[in-house]
């Protein structure tokens, strides 16, 4: 894997958590898209994609896990969460059960997985609920509608229009968590925070992008038996503190990330 | 939270059990009998239908040969009403499972002194001669046995006649064959045609002729999506016509579908790859998933019919799995593909509704359904979940993590370096070999590969998926020792699944060589050189592991509870983990009675037959316990709530532990049950005893109070402080001594006399006399029930009860310590559960676990009763609640002496009270609540500590005796015995055995595919031309009468 980074190429190992049907891989297909490829396998215990991206002195190797959001897979989950870097929880805005589920997801993380796992809370179907009260989409958002098939998990094939606005009122009943609650326990657990839409790809880049500056790159020990082929490994030691400062090449810096 | 109860009440399989496994037979009990309605929903344990009697199994040796064949096979013969099956002994060569409905004409050959032989005629006009090798009579009794089997099928045998047009292989034998110049032609035209390896992409009309007879409008068969959409593949470049050829072929000669012998060119033709057409077909024949299809024949429909438009998670959770369904096969683009997907996934949800829906099944439905109508897809996907990948897809997937650790020790024994590898670099197989066997490999590589391994597994079972599997890694070992993480292993393993059609060796100059492919390697190396993987094998393995993975199903699923309850009061974590260890005991305990349906027709569609599991406002499933479950909970718990029993005798002293049954625990229960319910969930139980546990005197009275204060308007009524009472009796009943109860009886005094001038204005319209302190409680109870006075008004306030009870001294101590520590919370002793309850195998451990059982336990312990009674050393007496000491009881006179202390409940002989009357006063009551009390000059057991140190000495001795019995057992000599006829015993050992075994016999009897030759063989030609016993004949021997049988 050496051979194809010709920068120093970090690799994160990132799990997917939460509920089913919360979006999870709507959210990871919306971030992968450039590298996305049809035939990735639906979801069977966890689906297994990588992403790329540019930082201004280093490339960060996203391996992401999807896991499967049926309760009974939450056992199987152990074996895709260990040795993780980076956690991406997600629950549904407008259903407020998928935050407790997410919430127990959190404590199992935080006790049973890396000891200094970054873990991300997001609240997906931001275009579900699109008040005013966060951000308009970033540019992003304009190849919104060639994605419209990749959208099912989410269930919203009868309302393509939710995007734009349809009244305030309905809006206002389809959210169920409020960032206010979800942010202060957020910040309460340490974690980073975001609502995003896999739909419109608001917010997604951001959560990658403050996942990947958060991640302490230095303190990343590589894996103690790789001693035998670990040459990627060993080049990450070189490029210290170069974290506080790096960028990454696409999507906006989010402006609310709740951690430490 | 839904627990995984189910863990604790798995047993291995019988051995009758596992034969009809071997044969892809069907338990009898669970094929209907015509008189039953068609089932809908799976029962599990069938109950006992009166006057209807199990047929009876029976085994014989028996030499096999069918009219047409040269070959002839010794073996194993197996009645498996209803069915016949045989195998040969080598395992492979031969193989048949017959259904008796298909059989027309039994008929004893008349032949050779001392050789017993049957023809059989089969529907499809075969005839199968049997040559039972085994005794005389044996054989006789074999026949006797067979001919009862065959009667009794002679109803199923009406509805073959509708059922065979259901299957291609009639519609193939019954059109004629084409002509070789119409064969061309097509060839011809077909010849420019750009056909596309990619699924779904074959035109459908040009494949009619090329995958042999039918396609759409052709024949009344049940046929797959496949016959519309295209099947998966070129059907030239697969040589579906010639395989269709060959496997009309073999119909001709060895039988189709129902009556279908396996034969060695069976194998070969297997493995090539079976035709389209014919997939579907074959896959329910060889699955056996036919004979359920036969019996029940409504059952699809009604499951439909009658769940249509009912919604569960199930339902939803299979919505939004659709369109992930090879959505890169067309038909599942289209409505059609996927209304019957649903309607497979759907009915099967309601059909089963524990499993109900597994993300993967899509997966595997999907790949089903290509070949197979939606009624034959559901059958399968019935038998796969039951048999061929147990507890796969079950709601804590127990199969699928046993079957991967299975995989992770075969790896390690087979590819060590591998394993070593990956255990240095620290990835798990699983994260690549899960989907593998879940989705078995449908999803990980091509369709036209995955449904060819996909022939296997039905034909060969499970054994299959994990040779595949090390073949897989075997071949990729050099690349595999390179891997660091699992994101390269994951990209190794798709790259190698990409090119599985590619040539595995494209730089050799032997065209023929570059010709074989990836996928045809993997097969030779996963059949030839992991055939050592067998049957066997893999049930040592999964039971060799299972007790580890059960354990470690309830420990994470604990570790999820306790971490999502909301409020764990002021208990510690350690604590929390030992209420949920009491609470998943109580559920899984017999006391709290079967944890299967609670009636033997459960209501159809019904989502959860298990009363203690129930689903909440967002859909979920959570695991809740009913208030038989609480009585057996609490009884765990609080030390008033059960009955302890404390027998000693000469040899040893023990602890019977009953669970009690009184208002107070329902009581209890109805109070903890924060949403009303009438179940109680880990939580509601965690912020009960949360209450109870952490009471001081205060907070200890206001419970108990509101207890009984059933209408809770801040008064008990008379008829509640009665009860109140009551309840206090029933806490106190072995408590030694009179105290308590003189206690109790001046409580209610004290009540009545407080309550009587503090009472509401209205409730008290008629004074109650008030005796003296020689009222009893009986006495006092009499009087208020003749008191024509209202009892069910309110009565009594908080403020007048506690100063009720802190008018009494022992009161007053009860509720201010000993109520809130009779709640102890002790450690259930069921860390690793499974394991320390893993039953020792092989054949010494089947004799030790018919030794150990918990009846002969009981009996053990009757036989000691009785031997100590005759030595006059044994003794019984109850554990108090409260006070620790223990003291036999021995005068029984003494009861009778104050049986008018009792209230009327006590009277009717509900609580004994074994202790002798003690004179004490009560300033000795504080103490005798507290652990110290000297007064105690009994037999046996001088001073309280001395006699529980007893207890716990003598219990270690008789753990000790016991564990020395069973190493003593497990230590003597072998018999010779041992040495034979335990299947269960080591997996490999064994297979050896038998393979010797066949060894020896084909050197004694020729070489092993040609089957048995010279005198046998003799024989049996000699029996094809025999004619059947003439009619005189037949009275002579009842075995004969099976002729009687003749065709419809």
């Amino acid at each position: 894997m050496a051979e194809e980074t010709p920068v120093k190429a970090v690799q994160v190992k990132l799990v997917l958590l939460g509920e089913a049907a919360v979006g999870k891989s709507s959210l990871v297909l919306r971030f992968c898209q450039g590298d996305f490829n049809e035939n990735t396998s639906p979801t069977i215990g966890a689906a297994f994609l990588t992403q790329k991206c540019r930082l201004e002195n280093r490339i960060v190797k996203f391996e992401i896990w999807d896991t499967a959001g049926q309760e009974r897979f939450h056992s199987l989950a152990p074996m895709y969460y260990r040795n993780a870097q980076a956690a991406v929880v997600v629950y549904d805005i407008t259903k407020a059960a998928s935050l407790e589920k997410a919430k127990a997801w959190v404590k199992e993380l935080q006790r049973q997985a890396n000891a200094n796992i970054v873990i991300a809370l997001v609240g997906n179907k931001l275009d579900l609920v699109s008040e005013s009260s966060t951000s308009p989409a970033p540019p992003a958002s304009e190849e919104a509608p060639a994605e419209e098939e990749e959208e099912e998990e989410e269930g919203s094939s009868e309302e393509p229009s939710a995007t734009p606005t349809p009244n305030e009122t309905e809006s206002d009943d389809a959210r169920q968590v409020s960032t206010a609650e979800a942010e202060a326990y957020a910040k309460e657990s340490g974690l980073l925070f975001f609502e995003a839409s896999a739909k419109t790809g608001h917010n997604v880049g951001e959560i990658f992008t403050e996942i990947a500056k958060t991640i302490p790159f230095d303190t990343i020990v590589p894996k103690s038996t790789t001693n035998t082929s670990g040459s990627r490994r060993s080049g990450n030691n070189n490029d210290n503190g170069s974290n506080n400062n790096v960028n990454l090449g696409e999507g906006q810096q989010a402006k609310k990330g709740g951690c430490c | 939270m839904s627990l995984p109860l189910h863990l604790r009440s798995y047993r291995e399989k019988s051995k009758d059990e596992l034969t009809r496994d071997y044969f892809n037979v069907p338990v009898q009990s669970s094929l209907p009998s015509p008189s039953d309605p068609p089932s809908v929903v799976k029962l599990r344990e069938r109950p006992y239908k009166n006057g209807q009697e199990e047929l009876q199994s029976m085994d014989i040796n028996a030499v096999i040969s069918v009219e047409g064949k040269e070959e002839v096979y010794a073996g194993r013969l197996s009645l498996l009403p209803p069915f016949l099956c045989f195998i040969s002994l080598d395992r492979k060569s031969c193989r048949c499972t017959i259904p008796l409905y298909t059989i027309r004409r039994v008929e004893r050959l008349n032949s050779r002194a001392g050789v017993f032989a049957l023809s059989l005629a089969t529907w499809h006009g075969m005839r199968i001669i049997l040559q039972l090798t085994s005794l005389l009579p044996t054989a006789e009794h074999f026949a006797i046995l067979l001919r009862d089997a065959l009667k009794s099928q002679l109803s199923a045998m009406k509805q073959l006649k509708p059922f065979l047009p259901s299957l291609y292989s009639e519609y193939l034998l019954s059109s004629p064959v084409s002509t070789a110049a119409g064969q061309q032609q097509t060839d011809h035209l077909l010849l420019g045609t750009e056909l596309n390896e990619k699924a779904g992409n074959v035109g459908t009309e040009a494949e009619s002729d090329l995958r042999g007879p039918g396609g759409e409008g052709k024949g009344i068969y049940q046929r797959g999506l496949g016959e519309q959409f295209g099947f998966p593949g070129d059907a030239r470049k697969m040589r579906e016509r010639s395989k269709m050829k060959l496997w009309r072929e073999y119909f001709m000669i060895h039988g189709r579908n129902l009556t279908l012998l396996r034969y060695p060119p069976f194998q070969r033709l297997l493995q090539v790859g079976l035709p389209s057409r014919l997939r579907g077909e074959l896959w329910e024949v060889m699955s056996g998933s036919v004979y359920l299809r036969f019996a029940n024949p409504e059952t699809y429909g009604l499951l439909l019919s009658q769940n249509a438009g009912k919604s569960s998670q199930s339902t939803d959770e299979i919505e939004k799995d659709l369109n992930r369904s090879l959505p890169e096969y067309k038909a599942y683009q289209s409505e059609e593909g996927l209304a019957r997907l649903r309607r497979v996934l759907v009915a099967y949800s309601f059909r089963n509704p524990e499993l109900g829906y597994c993300q993967a099944l899509n997966i595997v439905v999907a790949g089903l359904l290509i070949y197979m109508s939606e009624e034959q897809a559901f059958w399968l996907l019935e038998v796969l979940c039951d048999r061929i990948l147990p507890g796969y897809y079950s709601p804590s997937m127990e199969g699928t993590l046993l079957d991967q650790r299975v995989f992770e020790s075969l790896v390690h024994r087979c590819l060590p370096m591998i394993q070593e590898h990956f255990v240095s670099v620290d990835v798990q197989i699983s994260v690549a070999s899960l989907p593998w066997f879940l989705s078995l490999y449908i999803n990980s590589m091509p369709l036209i590969f995955a449904f060819r391994i996909v022939d296997c597994v039905l034909a060969m079972g499970v054994k299959v998926l994990f040779q595949i599997g090390l073949a897989v890694l075997k071949i990729n070992g050099e690349a595999l020792i390179e891997v660091t993480d699992d994101g390269m292993f994951i990209n190794l393993m798709r790259s190698y699944f990409a090119t599985i059609g590619d040539s595995a060796h494209p730089d050799h100059p032997d065209p023929r060589v570059r010709a074989i492919t990836n996928f045809q390697e993997l097969l030779v190396v996963a059949f030839r050189e992991f055939n050592v993987i067998t049957d066997e094998t893999i049930t040592a393995e999964r039971k060799r592991l299972r007790a580890i993975i059960s354990d470690e199903i309830e420990k994470f699923s604990k570790r999820a509870a306790v971490r999502n309850l909301k409020n764990v009061g002021k208990f510690s974590k350690d604590q929390i983990g030992i209420i949920y260890d009491h609470y998943f005991s109580a559920i899984c305990s017999p006391e709290a009675g079967p944890s299967t349906y609670p009636g033997s027709s459960p209501l159809p569609g019904d989502q959860f037959d298990q009363p203690r599991i129930q689903v909440d406002a967002q859909g979920r499933v959570e695991t809740r316990i009913d208030h038989r479950t609480f009585r057996v909970f609490l009884s765990q718990i609080a030390t008033w709530a059960r009955e302890e029993t404390v027998t000693t005798n000469a040899f040893i002293q023990r602890t019977d532990r009953r669970v009690a049954d009184h208002e107070l625990i329902d009581r209890l229960f109805f109070a903890w049950d924060s949403q009303n319910q009438g179940t109680l969930s880990l939580q509601d139980v965690v912020l009960g005893l949360n209450r109870v546990m952490t009471a001081g005197l205060m907070e200890s009275i206001e419970w108990f109070f509101e207890l009984h204060d059933k209408d809770k308007d801040g008064f008990l009524t008379k008829d509640e402080v009665i009860q109140l009472s009551e309840s206090l009796l029933f806490i106190f009943r072995n408590e030694p001594g009179d105290i308590y109860l003189a206690a109790v009886s001046k409580f209610i005094l004290n009540a009545y006399e407080f309550g009587d001038a503090t009472a509401p204005e209205g409730s008290v319209d008629e004074k109650i006399p008030i005796h003296g302190d020689k009222e009893t409680a009986s006495g006092a109870r009499e009087r208020s029930d003749s008191s024509a006075g209202p009892h069910n008004l309110p009565y009594l306030n908080l403020a007048t009860f506690r100063m009720v009870v802190l008018a009494d001294e022992l009161l007053e101590n009860f509720f201010a310590n000993d109520l809130t520590a009779s709640f102890q919370l002790e450690q259930t002793g069921d860390e690793d559960y499974h394991q320390a309850h893993q039953r020792p195998e092989g054949l010494l451990g089947g004799l030790m676990n018919l030794v150990v059982t918990n009846e002969n336990k009981n009996r053990l312990n009757r036989l000691a009763d009785g031997f100590g009674a005759a030595l006059g050393k044994h003794a019984e007496w109850r554990k108090p609640a409260l006070t620790k000491t223990v003291e036999p009881s021995t005068s029984s006179g003494d009861l009778k002496a104050r049986e008018s202390l009792l209230t009327p409940a006590q009277q009717a002989g509900q609580f004994q009270r074994p202790t002798p009357p003690r004179q004490r006063s009560s300033s000795a009551v504080s103490q005798a609540s507290t652990k110290t009390v000297e007064s105690t000059t009994t037999i046996g057991t001088p001073d309280e500590k001395r006699s529980l140190a007893d207890v716990e000495a003598r219990y270690r001795e008789e753990s000790q005796m016991v564990k020395a019995a069973q190493e003593a057992v497990m230590h003597r000599p072998n018999f010779a015995i041992d040495a034979i006829g335990d299947s269960d015993d080591d997996g490999e050992g064994e297979g050896d055995d038998v393979m010797d075994e066949v060894e020896a016999f084909l050197k004694a009897h020729g070489d092993d595919d040609e089957g048995l030759k010279g005198e046998q063989k003799k024989v049996a030609e000699d029996l094809l031309k025999a004619e059947p016993m003439g009619k005189g004949k037949k009275k002579d021997s009842s075995s004969t009468s099976t002729g009687d049988l003749v065709d419809l």
